[in-house]
């Protein structure tokens, strides 16, 4: 990896200072991270290009464990003073007479690279990224008369991490990501309404050649606008709800995923902590996480600890099967590792997160999930949800229909679905054999700490779910 | 107030960009760079559970060449990276368009005396690592105590110390030192698979002023156990009484819908309705940046401009839209103050109080829903729309007789704002944007 040494320079044997200066208390582990990052950013609004930017975040982590305990230091300034404060600050943690022995680098084993990309937007010109920019722009702005507000970004960084532990080991990986989203706001009789659509992940920009077009993101956005302007509102009340395929996999990521971040289980905070090998839910559901699926937004070749991520098995038929774990909660629990320690930049300690979720397909045939309904709702987009370890958990619909008669109806209004975890996925009652996975354009926040993720699931049915409309 | 030793390199970082980016053939520049001092302490069952302590710098930076306008900033401060940075942006601007709007404002012959707005407490920044974790820990053990907690998510102590230095090619040159200090507990109750949670947490500029742990831990204890062995409620439209802390995310999906910069773009249900009755009598509604000692309070803005007071809606009536120099050129409204960064951000922006107090709000309502807490999205500034999943405490008889949990609240933020029957004078300005307890006549809680 040329290009990350050429910005980061620092050859081993600093990197062996700082760790020795981190375990100069008698820590039990430390661990160095760094990282480099190059965003861009255009903004169109109002029909012209009002915005370009550049942004570099550049910055060393100095990690130290202590039986339990954690201690972090972080510096921008790469001097060698400063990364001395850093690992003597991460030091402090301990107080012990242990003195550390640090064996020779090895190099992780890695796999093969999960970011095949032909056209690395980090290396392509400005103009043509405007150039995508202002098609999803112009695409959505005359798609309809009633589209009165457009705006299209483009995002895309490449994340230069390096890695390396008190065990010896030391890893690196470079990380594209690329973002394309389109706006909307349509208005008709005084009312307005919104939409969005958008795409990307960690691709070049043939991505937006051959998977999703920048016409069909500002095509999507403005549907979705003049769909809202039709919509009533959602009903209120407990009642049957059907997930659509693909986005409403962020409820499963809400309800189930945040729960099974091991880093609240040894706490005993998580409802999950004693669920281990227990029926949680119906048979029919079974969870992965994965951030080995190439080119997916919340895939990596490494963790932020430098492990390499498995494909992780989280529900199995309705049974807790396993968590998602970083070294400090895999130790604690006596579990093996699974990649899944991320962490939003050098200033954060990493912690376990999710990376790509998804609900496994079923048998079902989505037609006959829906015919089974005789009134409820029809959930298609999201807007986001949130969790607490107790298990209460919401999450927004942004666009969905009623469903009568075992046909769609009215498109409806924004509405919050609630509920309690595990009484919820007792009551999934069919599950749909078409997976799909939701926009590539989705953030997960916990502690403070933005990762991108993504989340997917084949139509499910929920028999009865608290909605919260106004009718 | 911070070293000289430590601000002059930041004005000369940020003086020097802005001389090279003229250099390099940009019309305006303006750049800012900061410098935090940052140390957190978690503890948990009475351990340090992480510690972090770090100081960092980072500069940003816009130019406007031709009325086109580019943006960067950077971690990374070594000179060869500035200077390159600051020709990538001169450059970039070929590649935008002309904005008749774009620009720094005028300099403004106003300066606003800094030490009297009381943003620095120097004892934030001599507290040692001892003392802090001593606080956290002393504030979870007292939580602790109580029986009917079952489990923690720990304390935490934070403080933060920053400088700000804000250069531009229309000649201004400003610094502020800023502190801040929060205390905070997170805390569980009930058995395993009934548990509620709640937390608290008490934020100040002064160390003095932070509330105590036993305060923190106490508050946090009470809205922890008044949830347990909550029942659900039918659908029904009833009358809510917002606690201030509801209060608070309500005026910000408000502050979300009076910024310039969703007016502009008509991506706010205000768009255009300047001047009318949006709320009833009880809506007034300040932005106010130059309160003492407050945690939303600055000298001036990120481009220069003096902050101010601005009266937002005066007893129902929208007045004004919080804007910066961009979108006021827009709206061909002035700016008033609210630049942040690139968009408009709130300084102390609340609703003002009213006489009752929030007893007497609880005491007034016959049979209806007190709002503690709610959870996840679900607020479009398009429509004003809201749906949120809500937890609180019924009343009946004007009385708290039980806990709710697993409903969600749903209504439209103009058509609440018309429905406000009370106003609670128990305003204490805890979170920047803020205001007392109120009471809505009206609003559909969803349950069974």
């Amino acid at each position: 990896m040329i290009a990350f040494e050429d910005h980061f320079q620092m050859a081993d044997t600093g990197r062996r200072k700082a760790l020795e200066l981190a375990l100069s208390r008698g820590g039990d582990f430390a661990e160095i991270y760094a990282e480099y990052r190059v965003y861009s950013f255009i903004n169109m609004e109002e029909d012209i290009i009002k915005e370009t930017a550049e942004s570099i975040s550049l910055g060393f982590g100095v990690r130290v464990i202590s039986g339990e305990k954690t201690g972090y230091g972080y510096t921008n300034d790469l001097s060698f003073d400063s990364i001395r404060k850093a690992a003597l600050t991460a030091a402090s943690i301990a107080d012990s007479e242990k003195t550390a022995f640090l064996p020779d680098f090895r190099r992780a084993p890695r796999s093969e690279d999960r970011y095949p990309l032909t056209r690395p937007a980090h290396q392509a010109s400005l103009q043509d990224k405007i150039n995508l920019v202002r098609r999803a722009y112009l695409s959505c702005q005359k798609s309809d008369a009633k589209i009165k507000k457009v705006k299209a970004l483009f995002q895309d960084h490449v994340q230069y991490v390096f890695v390396a532990n008190s065990e010896g080991w030391a890893a690196e990986d470079a990380r594209p990501q690329v973002k394309l989203v389109c706006t909307a706001v349509a208005e008709k009789d005084k009312r307005k309404e919104f939409g969005f659509s958008g795409g990307g992940g960690r691709v070049g920009l043939e991505y937006f050649g051959q998977t999703f077009s920048p016409e069909r993101i500002g095509r999507e956005a403005a549907e979705e606008a003049l769909l809202l302007l039709e919509a009533v509102e959602a009903p209120a009340g407990e009642m049957p709800v059907v997930l659509a395929p693909g986005h409403a996999g962020v409820l499963v990521h809400e309800a189930v995923g945040h729960l099974l971040e091991a880093d609240f289980n040894p706490k005993k905070t998580s409802i999950f902590w004693d669920k281990l090998g227990q029926k949680v839910g119906s048979p029919l559901l079974t969870i992965y996480d994965d951030p080995t699926l190439p080119s997916f937004r919340g895939s990596y070749n490494i963790d932020d600890e430098g492990t390499p991520p498995e494909k992780t098995l989280l529900i199995d038929r309705g049974v807790v099967h396993s968590f998602l774990q970083d070294r400090l909660s895999a130790r604690l629990m006596g579990r093996p590792l699974t990649g899944h320690a991320r962490r939003q930049d050098y200033t954060c300690i990493p912690i376990p997160r999710m990376s790509n979720t998804y609900v496994d397909r079923g048998q079902d045939d989505p037609e006959d999930i829906l015919k089974s309904v005789a009134k409820g709702i029809y959930a298609e987009k999201f807007e986001g949800g949130q969790v607490e370890d107790s298990g209460k958990f919401t999450f927004s619909i942004s666009a969905g229909y009623l469903i009568e008669e075992g046909r769609l109806t009215a498109p409806i209004k924004q509405a919050t679905l609630i509920g309690t975890n595990i009484d919820i996925l007792q009551k999934i009652e069919r599950v749909g054999a078409d997976l799909s996975f939701g926009l590539q354009t989705g953030t997960c926040g916990k502690e403070g700490q933005e990762v991108p993720v993504t989340d997917g699931c084949p139509t499910i049915k929920i028999s009865r779910m608290t909605v919260g409309g106004q009718s | 107030m911070t070293e000289t030793s430590i601000v002059d390199p930041l004005l000369g970082l940020a003086e020097r960009i802005v001389r090279l980016a003229k250099e390099c053939g940009s019309d305006e520049v303006e750049a800012t760079v900061s410098y935090g001092r940052e140390f957190s302490v978690d503890v948990r069952q009475g351990q340090i559970e992480s510690l972090v302590e770090a100081g960092s710098r980072v500069l940003s930076f816009r130019v406007i060449k031709d009325m086109k306008t580019a943006h960067a900033n950077s971690s990374d401060l070594q000179e060869e990276t500035v200077q390159r940075l600051i020709r990538n942006a001169v450059s970039r601007t070929a590649l935008g368009s002309r904005d008749e709007c774009a620009g720094l404002p005028p300099l403004s012959s106003e300066r606003v005396d800094i030490p009297p707005l009381r943003l620095f407490d120097p004892e934030v920044a001599k507290l040692g690592a001892a003392q802090k974790i001593k606080l956290a820990l002393e504030t979870e053990r007292i939580a602790l105590e109580d029986k009917r907690i079952t489990n923690s998510h720990g304390a935490s102590f934070i403080t933060n110390e920053v400088t700000t230095v804000l250069a531009a090619s229309n000649g201004f040159l400003g610094t502020y030192d800023q502190t801040f200090c929060s205390l905070s507990v997170g805390l569980q109750a009930g058995e395993t698979d009934n548990k509620v949670e709640d937390y608290w947490v008490s934020v100040d500029r002064f160390f003095k002023n932070l509330e105590s742990p036993e305060t923190v831990a106490k508050k946090a204890v009470v809205r922890t156990v008044r949830q347990l062995k909550p029942r659900k409620i039918r659908t029904q439209t009833v009358p809510v009484v917002f606690e201030p802390g509801m209060t608070d995310w309500l005026v910000g999906f408000l502050f979300a819908c009076i910024s310039a910069v969703a007016v502009y773009q008509k991506t706010t249900f205000l768009a255009g309705r300047l001047g009318e009755r949006i709320g009833n009598k009880n809506i007034t509604v300040i932005d106010d940046g130059l309160m003492p000692g407050r945690l939303g309070s600055r000298p001036f803005d990120s481009e220069g401009v003096p902050c101010r007071k601005t009266t937002v809606f005066d007893r129902g009536v929208l007045l004004q839209f919080l804007c910066n120099t961009y979108a006021g050129r827009k709206l061909k409204l002035p700016t008033t103050g609210n630049s942040d960064g690139t968009g408009i951000g709130p300084n102390n922006f609340y609703l003002l109080p009213g006489n009752a107090s929030p007893q007497e709000i609880i005491a007034s309502t016959e049979r209806g829903l007190l709002l503690t807490r709610t959870i996840g999205h679900g607020l479009n500034p398009v429509t004003g729309d809201i749906s949120r999943g809500a937890f609180g405490l019924w009343v009946e008889g004007g009385e708290i007789a039980y806990p709710v949990s697993e409903v969600t609240i749903a209504g439209n933020l103009e058509q609440i704002l018309s429905r406000v029957e009370m106003v609670g004078n128990d305003l204490d300005f805890r979170a920047p944007v803020c205001g007392p307890t109120i009471k809505i006549g009206a609003l559909t809680v969803a349950g069974e």
